[in-house]
């Protein structure tokens, strides 16, 4: 029996990918990415540097904001290390994990951030990429995910390529797929669901071979969880 | 970063800037962005994005002078190039202060005064935004003028700080 949410599925899967040591950063309208950089504070022994789109250097925000860049990542900063310094420290090669939002992604790990449909005549126009098309590329390993995981997200051709490079890994309520060869390949599933759902609701072919269910929720990470999110708000945020 | 390596070409005084990634996105076509060889051989490739400098910047402070003079305490964001890249300055602070009393911290002054065209001082002037450390983003009022209903911008214009003068 699993009891992954959708909500949890994504936060803890992101905070699985960072590493000990690492530089990670969590970018602007990242909230579930800013929840995975906290959680992984509270819920894993090793040392990282958590940097935001705030300016916070290892903040310890004394309550978790609703934006991934209110000011209040910067409490308890010792530093401000503002936009200019961490997006030069990444085109310098020096952050190791950026977490960046997309729209739609392929199954070559581009991602679309920018337009639906045509530049010229959108079906919707969207934010834009923020610093994506320049991180993408220089950062060490990118961490993207979508909160809807479908044939329209996940897609066999992007409507535009708003940034392309070293994104690694994408995470959904319903699996983890990893880059391998230059492709994207699922490395683990929810165990809720069958390859065969998964398989359907993706737009691009992805190599399943080594795909195993995602290892169950730690008591930590749920304990974790609990105290990031104890009024289920961010939860609610994320539907099935 | 590609709109900061624009403002930082003009605030350079060079008509370009190099930045490192684009490799791959479809905005440098679309942008008309070019690529030029390393002049010294490394074999790089670097992407150049033209200066860009905007006719007025306009910048929320924390604390104003009466000679312009504006400390910005927090996140600075955007504000140190697009204050060099633009061709003037206008600044609103929270508050009116001495210039004795920038003079005793002056590394915290984001601008100096003789940059500043003109200033005013509009206390909670960021609102619906935050200030740090006097305010906290309301994000009621964000949502509250984003719903899709005839006169939610008027009533949120109508309720902003500098009404109540």
């Amino acid at each position: 029996m699993s009891d992954w949410t959708p909500f949890s599925h994504i936060v803890v899967n992101l905070a699985r990918q960072i590493r000990p040591g690492e530089i990670a950063f969590s970018g602007v309208n990242s909230t579930l990415a800013m929840l995975a950089c906290l959680l992984a504070k509270r819920a894993y022994d090793f040392h990282f540097t958590y940097l935001n789109v705030a300016g916070g250097v290892e903040p310890e925000p004394r309550k978790v904001p609703h934006s991934s860049s209110d000011p209040a990542l910067v409490a308890g900063s010792p530093a401000i290390f503002g936009n200019e310094d961490f997006y030069d420290l990444c085109a310098r090669g020096r952050l190791d994990l950026v977490f960046l939002g997309c729209a739609q992604v392929d199954g070559a790990g581009r991602t679309n951030v920018s337009v639906i449909g045509d530049w010229r005549n959108p079906k919707v126009r969207l934010p834009g990429g923020g610093g994506a098309a320049v991180m993408m590329p220089t950062a060490k390993r990118v961490v993207t995910w979508r909160t809807e995981h479908s044939t329209r997200t996940l897609v066999e051709k992007l409507d535009f390529v708003t940034a392309a490079g070293n994104l690694q890994t994408v995470v959904t309520p319903i699996a983890v797929l990893q880059k391998r060869e230059g492709r994207l390949a699922l490395e683990s599933r929810n165990p809720q669901v069958t390859l065969d759902e998964i398989i359907r609701q993706t737009g691009f072919r992805f190599d399943a071979s080594a795909a195993q269910p995602t290892a169950p929720i730690t008591p930590r990470e749920r304990a974790a969880l609990e105290t990031l999110d104890p009024q289920g708000e961010f939860a609610a945020g994320v539907r099935a | 970063m590609t709109l900061v390596a624009g403002l930082r070409a003009a605030a350079y005084g060079v008509p370009f800037q190099p930045v490192g990634g684009v490799h791959g996105s479809e905005l440098a076509a679309l942008n008309g962005w070019r690529k030029i060889p390393d002049p010294y051989g490394s074999g790089k490739e670097v992407y150049v994005i033209p200066a860009i400098s905007p006719d007025i910047a306009v910048i929320h402070a924390n604390e104003v002078d009466e000679h312009g003079n504006a400390r910005v305490l927090g996140s600075p964001f955007w504000d140190h190039p697009l204050t060099r890249a633009a061709r003037r300055v206008l600044v609103t602070a929270e508050r009116l202060v001495s210039s004795q009393a920038l003079a005793a911290q002056p590394e915290l002054t984001l601008v100096p005064g003789f940059m500043v065209e003109a200033a005013a001082v509009v206390p909670r002037g960021a609102w619906p935004g935050s200030m740090h450390p006097l305010y906290e983003v309301d994000y009621p009022a964000v949502e509250a003028y984003l719903r899709d209903e005839d006169g939610a911008l008027e009533a949120h214009l109508a309720s902003a700080p500098e009404t109540r003068a």
